[in-house]
């Protein structure tokens, strides 16, 4: 079974009295323990994309279904608590909520799906060491550095066991080094057997990933899985 | 949400700021509710301090409010007294006196001529009720002219208008020292026997108005009714109609009070929604990240609420202490106005209103932090998070 079976997605945003058209059918079909890259210049649609599979705006067109469920069939709330319980975001800018500390942010997403706080506890310190930051757990955000943000903001993502990570950007703001600090991170999720899809302009971030989805002006022009 | 009220005290001076404004315009609010209700309820006391429920006037005319008097006062008030209920009549008839000392008169006193078996008007503080040949005197006079129960007061009648010498001089014993409970502060006043007075300036068996008390278990309003249809020549107020008499007069104040009271609550919202704004737009990245994960939007916008509500509730804590100093600073003053009594205070403290008003800037403090928190967690996920990434 697919993690993400996207098809026929067509975006569109109302601009003005016209419309923009970001996303002229995309066919997407992601596998279970996929790394998936998706580049193309900017303004192509990969953020767009990115939304719509993960339920965050609704297509104009096409079905989406995540983890064997069709989103066009979900509720808002439904959609919210799918995103809450089985899938993991990393954005570009991390944001974490900076008047929590670190542990405290990680902690976040498990209070809001019920984990009884002992366990909390534990877990947000197990996922801090898993990133490296074990020994930062009590920092606020404005106290750590942008790879150590990101770190926790990848913490966080991982904190309610998803299946499946949507990443958009999350080396953009990071230099080289701590760029492919974060990547190597990402692989090392993947190889415990977590879905990735990261959306990147780096074209080493793409480089080290098995699978390339490429596009061009709202549609996938090249779709390479490694060795095909 | 815990995180949220941690968002608004990080921002220390900002919030401090807008909490001394919620807090001032709570105060004011307070006041206002205070001051709406305080003049008419106090007053209303003060008529029924001494037990006589009704006021019974001549023709048209509210008590003390000119120098009509009620004729016949001797068989007016044994044929009020003959109506079933009536408790009591006390008479009054007020008067000037001015007081003499050596041959030259001083500012007048107001003088009310009594029955000592049953007035209205006082308090015996020391020394007792006045027989013939005696007066009682209003605390501050005896204060003022160092009178005790045994002194001697003379008082005239008038002031011969060419000489500027006192007419009519009499010589009266202080039998007592009172609490007059109409008297403004620091008022010279005097009690004396009905008879003295209507002698003194010329009114023979006339009086200002009577003071009725009803039996037990009578019915003001009721017995008001037949004392007016059984002495159809006069008026008969009870404390009811006089207060509500005193309202319609007062209701500049209520007015003012009314429009003082919305001001100072606009000025809350707005205070509420212009900080709560401010935070929301601040965290919008961090809120339109917090609903990507799949935070609900009730758990958000419950913690934007939150910080509204926390605002108008320290608001309300800092504006409590503040508006009950206030009011008395400002009942001290309005109280120095001249002619008005001093028992009366402009600002009473009712617990009931009071806490509505308190409960009303909570509940504007709330909304006030949904209509930003509302906007927030509407606005399409999508694009906020884009406008977030610009
Ligand atoms: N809310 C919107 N309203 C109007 N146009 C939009 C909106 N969101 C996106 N677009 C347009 O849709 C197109 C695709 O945008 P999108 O953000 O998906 O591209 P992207 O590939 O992620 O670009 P980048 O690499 O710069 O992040 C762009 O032309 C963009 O201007
Ligand atoms: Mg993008």
């Amino acid at each position: 079974m697919s993690v993400i079976s996207a098809r026929g997605i067509v975006k569109e945003y109302p601009y003005g009295g016209d419309s923009v058209r970001a996303l002229r059918g995309v066919d997407l079909e992601v596998g279970p323990g996929e790394l998936v890259a998706v580049v193309g210049p900017s303004g192509c649609g990969k953020s767009s994309l990115l939304n719509v599979l993960a339920g965050i705006d609704p297509p104009t067109e096409g079905r989406v279904e995540l983890l064997g469920r069709d989103l066009g069939a979900l509720g808002e709330g439904e959609r919210s608590r799918l995103r809450l319980r089985e899938v993991g975001f990393i954005f570009q800018r991390f944001h974490l909520l900076s008047v929590l500390t670190a542990a405290e942010n990680v902690e976040f997403p498990m209070a809001e799906a019920g984990v009884p706080k002992g366990e909390r506890r534990a877990r947000a310190r197990e996922l801090l060491e898993y990133v490296g930051l074990g020994h930062r757990v009590g920092h606020r955000p404005p106290h750590l550095s942008g790879g150590e943000q990101q770190r926790v903001a990848i913490a966080r993502a991982l904190a309610n066991r998803p299946k499946l990570v949507f990443a958009d950007e999350p080396t953009g703001e990071l230099d080289r080094r701590t760029g492919d600090e974060i990547i190597a991170l990402f692989e090392r999720l993947n190889a415990d057997g977590t879905t990735l899809v990261i959306v990147t302009h780096d074209t080493s971030v793409a480089g080290r990933t098995r699978r390339v989805v490429e596009m061009a002006d709202g549609v996938v022009v090249r779709d390479g899985r490694a060795g095909g | 949400m815990a995180s949220s009220l941690r968002a608004l005290f990080r921002r220390r001076s900002r919030t401090l700021l807008a909490l001394a404004g919620i807090g001032i315009s709570a105060a004011l609010l307070l006041d206002m509710t205070m001051l709406a209700s305080g003049l008419t309820e106090s007053f209303g006391e003060l008529l029924g301090a001494k037990g006589y429920a009704l006021r019974v006037t001549p023709k048209g005319i509210l008590p003390f409010d000119s120098d009509a008097t009620i004729r016949d006062a001797a068989a007016t008030a044994r044929r009020i007294a003959s109506v079933p209920g009536v408790a009591g009549v006390a008479p009054a008839l007020g008067a000037q006196l001015y007081p003499v000392t050596g041959d030259s008169a001083r500012e007048p006193v107001f003088a009310t001529g009594i029955d000592p078996r049953g007035q209205m008007l006082y308090r015996v503080l020391r020394g007792r009720e006045p027989g013939p040949g005696e007066v009682v005197v209003s605390e501050p006079m005896a204060r003022d002219d160092r009178l005790r129960p045994g002194s001697v007061v003379s008082l005239a009648s008038g002031l011969d208008v060419s000489l500027g010498r006192p007419r009519g001089t009499r010589r009266y014993v202080v039998s007592g020292v009172a609490e007059f409970l109409y008297d403004y502060a620091g008022e010279h006043s005097v009690a004396l026997p009905l008879g003295e007075v209507q002698r003194a300036i010329g009114r023979d068996n006339q009086v200002s108005l009577f003071g009725v008390s009803a039996a037990e278990g009578v019915d003001p309003g009721a017995l008001a009714a037949r004392i007016g249809r059984v002495v159809p020549e006069v008026s008969v107020y009870s404390t009811a109609e006089l207060l509500r008499e005193t309202s319609r007069r007062l209701s500049y104040f209520r007015q003012m009070a009314t429009i003082l009271g919305s001001v100072a609550l606009t000025v809350t919202a707005l205070l509420v929604a212009t900080i709560i704004t401010i935070g929301v737009r601040e965290r919008f990245g961090e809120i339109a990240t917090l609903r990507a994960i799949g935070i609900a939007r009730e758990r958000i916008l419950l913690g934007v609420v939150a910080e509204g509500l926390t605002l108008a509730l320290l608001g309300c804590a800092l504006g409590l202490p503040l508006g009950l100093w206030m009011a008395r600073r400002l009942d001290r003053i309005l109280l120095s106005f001249p002619g008005l009594p001093s028992k009366v205070t402009f600002f009473t403290f009712d617990p009931g209103r009071v806490a509505f008003a308190l409960a009303v800037v909570v509940a504007v403090g709330a909304v006030a932090g949904c209509v930003p928190g509302l906007g927030a967690v509407r606005s399409p996920l999508g694009q906020a998070l884009r406008e977030e990434a610009e």
